[in-house]
């Protein structure tokens, strides 16, 4: 990871940062980024332990080098009916340790421009306001983008208490 | 904070330890040079590092006390108790700044004025009137500090101070101090060698030890852990490919070395809490007016570090508890025909898998008519149900919350914590409390503790189609019901489940009704319903679930904390098969399904097994099982689990028999000839009862399983020894199955690869 994120900051450094790498995911109709430097590690089709009794954003746990991690359903975050079969699950870092978010398919890395980069439109109900951080006009369509902060499980159990 | 500081706090920390059972020692020994000399270092060592960081009061502080050692050091005071008493004051003040240190990162505001003062007045002998106000005294050590050589000889009582100052104020280094003391000092020759022995000593100790992180130990175990789970799917994928045989085999024997030094490199002695308890015996003695003899025994137990950590509190409350409550004072002790002294005894042994740490005392013994009116002032048992009660029962009661008079809970001290908290803290941890108390003969406080905490032993239960795993501390049986006897064995009063157990009714909980609040109900009579019985935290419950797997040892993962918020699960781990399995924690599941503690419950006029109950209480519970038509009895405790399999599973080395389990090989002990009386039909099914024997398990071949009771002591006519051996079980004498008898299998055979089936 660390190499990918000095590349990342060469990168800035020549192209007066305005360039970010997005790893691109799909979940459900719609295609999310999500900056590589946030991204610890790819766990291809994965099958979590379903956690009885746990808030409703979470998919469930995966072992990880280790440990258990727990993860967070993007699905389940935007009302989607659950998916069949495995899924991925993108590992990223937060206060506590790691966590991990479940998505459909992982895709390519896109590089991605902050002059395409617009807010979230108006129309977007509020829960989607509060997880999506803008959108970045591409040629192939519109590439969401997530905000691994928005999605730590500790801040979205926070959230659903208050 | 800087690396440098924290190094300090550490090392300041452990100094002050040492310093510590060096003055409670002193006590004893007030001229012992050697304890003298170690105190000395301790502040002399924090003296000069605080010197060096800038710690300005913390520099003050210690500067006084090192006066007043140096004197004591140099045999120019004897240490009395109000010195000893001082030296404690100075070692809290010390301590004190210290933490204000590391949670704060500055020394405080504190004001040690006064505490520098009473040490000041504290260097002046007694005997000699005092000449001087401290203030001046102060002035005159700086003075004569710079013209020591001349005034050091002359004994007047304005004197002493000069050869401490000098010694410590002109080098900082403790190496360098102690010959720079001695040329002033030539009444204390011996003195200077101890020191220079003990700088030997302490440099060659820190070359073969190191400081470690334990948040690097942790990640250690948990790679361990992990290293295991992997280990335990490669033995799988290579059982069958003999070329692998040799190296899967060789990495199971690294691992289970590994895992083993891991585990021991968290332990540590329990003499790390155990030396904490002179101090608090001298003082609350002190205070009391209680004269205590403190004996402790078994030192070099180690435990993990954070069990240790764990039982901290609960046992400085158990001392407390036998100064305050227990030992009585002299007048009463000689009154009564006792020594008028007092002894309190620490003892800490490990017991197989467990390491237990007793508390006792030669006190009055905890008066059983007393806690019997407590509680039933408080309510919390009803006055016929009280007398109803054995005394080894009304015993219990005192660890119900609510019987201590005591209202705050969290005090670092202890003070204030009722025997509820010391019994709640001990579950936490998978430990046991028991206390055991004779009028006017004293008291016994026993904590069992398990050797360590990331790996525990677990049952694998099934529920809503997943796997589970419940902690086998709490588990006191199991019980099965088909799914045709359901409808009658478990009983209702309108929406609570109820199971008849010997006669009592056990309120039961269907974990999937619990996991699964709104999901579908599937009918007790449409499957298996096992009954695991729970005693948790003092409740008493059965947990329904749909199948039972095999116990296992897991390793416990932390979960993340919104799913710890859940409060029903205390971890998860990663099964043999690669599964994840949810911990589940007896004591929550018990509140949240509103299971209330055993005392209240009992008030329910539904005891029905009243003198079964009562004889529980007497002793051991034993399996009774049935061994070619006699009756034999098993201690409860040591029964693993209870396998029904056909004939034909076992095999035989030689003439043993014995089970292969999992590739695990079971001895077989079949002294009451079952296996030989079914051997003709390989059809018929035979009971393997598989226990606990130190730390090997032993298969007893059975007929039947009969039941589980509480045996009796039996007596020996005329000796009044008891016997060993047998038990009286629902009064009839019953032998005791010697596990320890049940031979070893041969070393060399112990491994799946060499077992040949001769049939």
């Amino acid at each position: 990871m660390s190499t990918v994120g000095t590349a990342l900051n060469r990168n800035k450094e020549k192209t007066t940062a305005t360039l970010t790498e997005m790893c691109s995911v799909r979940v459900g109709p719609t295609m999310f980024g999500m900056p590589i430097s946030h991204i610890l590690e790819i766990v291809g089709s994965a099958r979590p332990q379903p956690v009885p009794l746990a808030p409703g954003f979470v998919g469930g746990l995966v072992h990880y080098r280790g440990d258990v991690l727990t993860t967070v359903s993007l699905r389940q975050l935007l009302g989607l009916p659950p998916k069949d079969g495995p899924q991925d699950i993108l590992v990223l870092e937060n206060a506590g340790g790691c966590f991990g978010v479940l998505v459909d398919s992982v895709g390519e890395v896109l590089t991605v421009s902050s002059v395409d980069h617009e807010p979230n439109p108006s129309i977007l109900d509020e829960r989607r306001r509060a997880l999506f951080a803008g959108a970045y006009k591409l040629k192939e369509g519109l590439l969401v983008m997530l905000d691994p902060m928005r999605l730590d499980p500790m801040r979205l159990g926070a959230a659903r208490v208050a | 904070m800087d690396e440098l500081t924290r190094e300090f706090l550490i090392e300041s920390q452990e100094g002050l330890d040492r310093m510590e059972r060096c003055l409670t020692d002193l006590e004893g020994r007030p001229n012992d040079m050697g304890l003298l000399g170690e105190i000395f270092r301790s502040v002399h060592t924090i003296k000069g590092t605080t010197g060096f960081l800038g710690f300005k009061r913390l520099e003050k502080l210690a500067h006084a006390g090192e006066n007043l050692l140096g004197l004591l050091r140099d045999g120019k005071l004897s240490a009395n108790a109000p010195i000893i008493t001082g030296l404690l004051q100075l070692l809290d003040g010390l301590r004190s700044i210290l933490r204000s240190i590391e949670t704060e990162a500055s020394e405080g505001e504190g004001d040690d004025t006064v505490l520098i003062d009473r040490i000041k007045d504290l260097q002046v002998p007694s005997q000699a009137q005092t000449p001087v106000k401290a203030q001046e005294q102060a002035v005159q050590a700086q003075a004569v500090a710079s013209a020591s050589a001349v005034l050091g000889p002359v004994p007047t009582a304005a004197a002493p101070p000069p050869p401490g100052p000098k010694a410590s104020e002109t080098v900082a280094e403790p190496v360098a101090a102690a010959p720079v003391a001695s040329q002033h000092v030539p009444a204390a020759p011996e003195a200077e060698h101890e020191h220079i022995k003990a700088t030997v000593q302490a440099g060659s100790a820190a070359e073969s030890t190191l400081r470690v992180d334990v948040t690097l130990l942790n990640r250690m175990m948990n790679l361990v852990g992990e290293l295991v789970l992997t280990r335990n799917q490669v033995l799988q994928a290579t059982a069958s490919d003999p070329n692998m045989t040799m190296l899967s085999r060789r990495l199971d024997m690294v691992t289970a070395d590994l895992r083993e030094s891991v585990m021991k490199a968290r332990m540590q002695p329990v003499s790390n809490i155990f030396s904490k308890m002179p101090r608090i015996v001298r003082d609350l003695s002190q205070t009391l007016g209680r004269r205590v003899r403190l004996q402790v025994e078994g030192q070099d137990t180690e435990l993990d570090k954070s069990l240790l950590e764990a039982i901290k509190d609960p046992l400085t409350h158990a001392v407390r508890n036998s100064l305050d409550h227990g030992i009585e004072s002299p007048d009463v002790r000689q009154a009564a025909g006792k020594d008028p002294e007092g002894t309190l005894k620490l003892r800490a042994a490990q017991e197989g898998s467990h390491v237990i740490i007793e508390v006792s005392d030669d006190g009055a013994g905890i008066p059983v008519e007393k806690v019997r009116q407590k509680a039933i002032e408080r309510g919390l048992i009803t006055a016929e149900r009280a007398s109803q009660l054995a005394e080894r029962e009304l015993l219990q009661l005192i660890f119900l919350p609510g019987f201590s008079t005591a209202a705050a809970v969290t005090n670092v001290s202890g003070r204030g914590v009722g025997m509820d908290v010391v019994r709640t803290n001990v579950e936490k941890i998978g430990g046991k409390v028991e206390i055991d108390s004779r009028p006017g003969k004293g008291t016994t406080l026993r904590l069992r503790i398990p050797l360590t905490l990331a790996i525990i032993p677990a049952l694998i239960v099934r529920s809503v189609n997943q796997s589970f795993a419940l902690p086998q501390g709490a588990l006191s049986e199991l019980v099965h019901i088909p799914p045709a006897q359901a409808a009658t064995a478990i009983e209702w009063i309108e929406d609570a489940p109820l199971y008849r157990l010997r006669g009592k009714l056990l309120p039961l909980v269907f974990l999937d009704r619990l996991l699964v609040p709104d999901g579908e109900r599937r009918e007790v009579t449409d499957r298996d319903n096992f009954i695991a019985v729970l005693d948790a935290e003092g409740r008493r419950f059965g947990l329904v679930v749909d199948g039972l797997a095999d116990p296992e040892e897991i390793v416990v993962k932390p979960l993340s904390s919104v799913l710890k918020d859940i409060g029903l699960y205390s971890g998860a781990t990663v099964l043999g098969n690669a599964d994840l399995a949810l911990i589940l924690d007896p004591g929550s599941i018990a509140m949240k399904a509103g299971i209330a503690l055993v005392a209240e419950e009992e008030n329910a006029p539904a005891a029905v097994g009243e003198d079964e109950n009562a004889e529980a209480a007497k002793g051991l519970e034993y399996l009774l099982v049935e061994v070619s038509d006699r009756q034999a009895a098993v201690p409860l405790a040591d029964v693993l689990r209870i396998e029904q399999l056909p004939v034909s599973r076992i095999e035989y080395i030689g003439y043993r028999p014995v089970l292969n389990f999992e590739g695990q090989l079971l001895p077989v002990e079949d002294t009451g000839g079952v296996l030989a009386s079914v051997q003709s039909d390989p059809e018929a099914q035979i009971i393997v009862v598989v226990c606990r024997e130190g730390n090997r398990h032993v298969g007893i071949a059975v007929s039947h399983v009969l039941d589980v009771a509480a045996g009796g002591d039996l007596f020996e006519a005329g000796a009044g020894q008891r016997a060993s051996g047998v038990t009286l079980l629902k009064n009839r004498v019953t032998g005791v199955v010697d596990l320890g008898g049940v031979a070893p299998l041969p070393a060399q055979e112990n491994a799946p690869m060499e077992l040949s089936s001769v049939e």
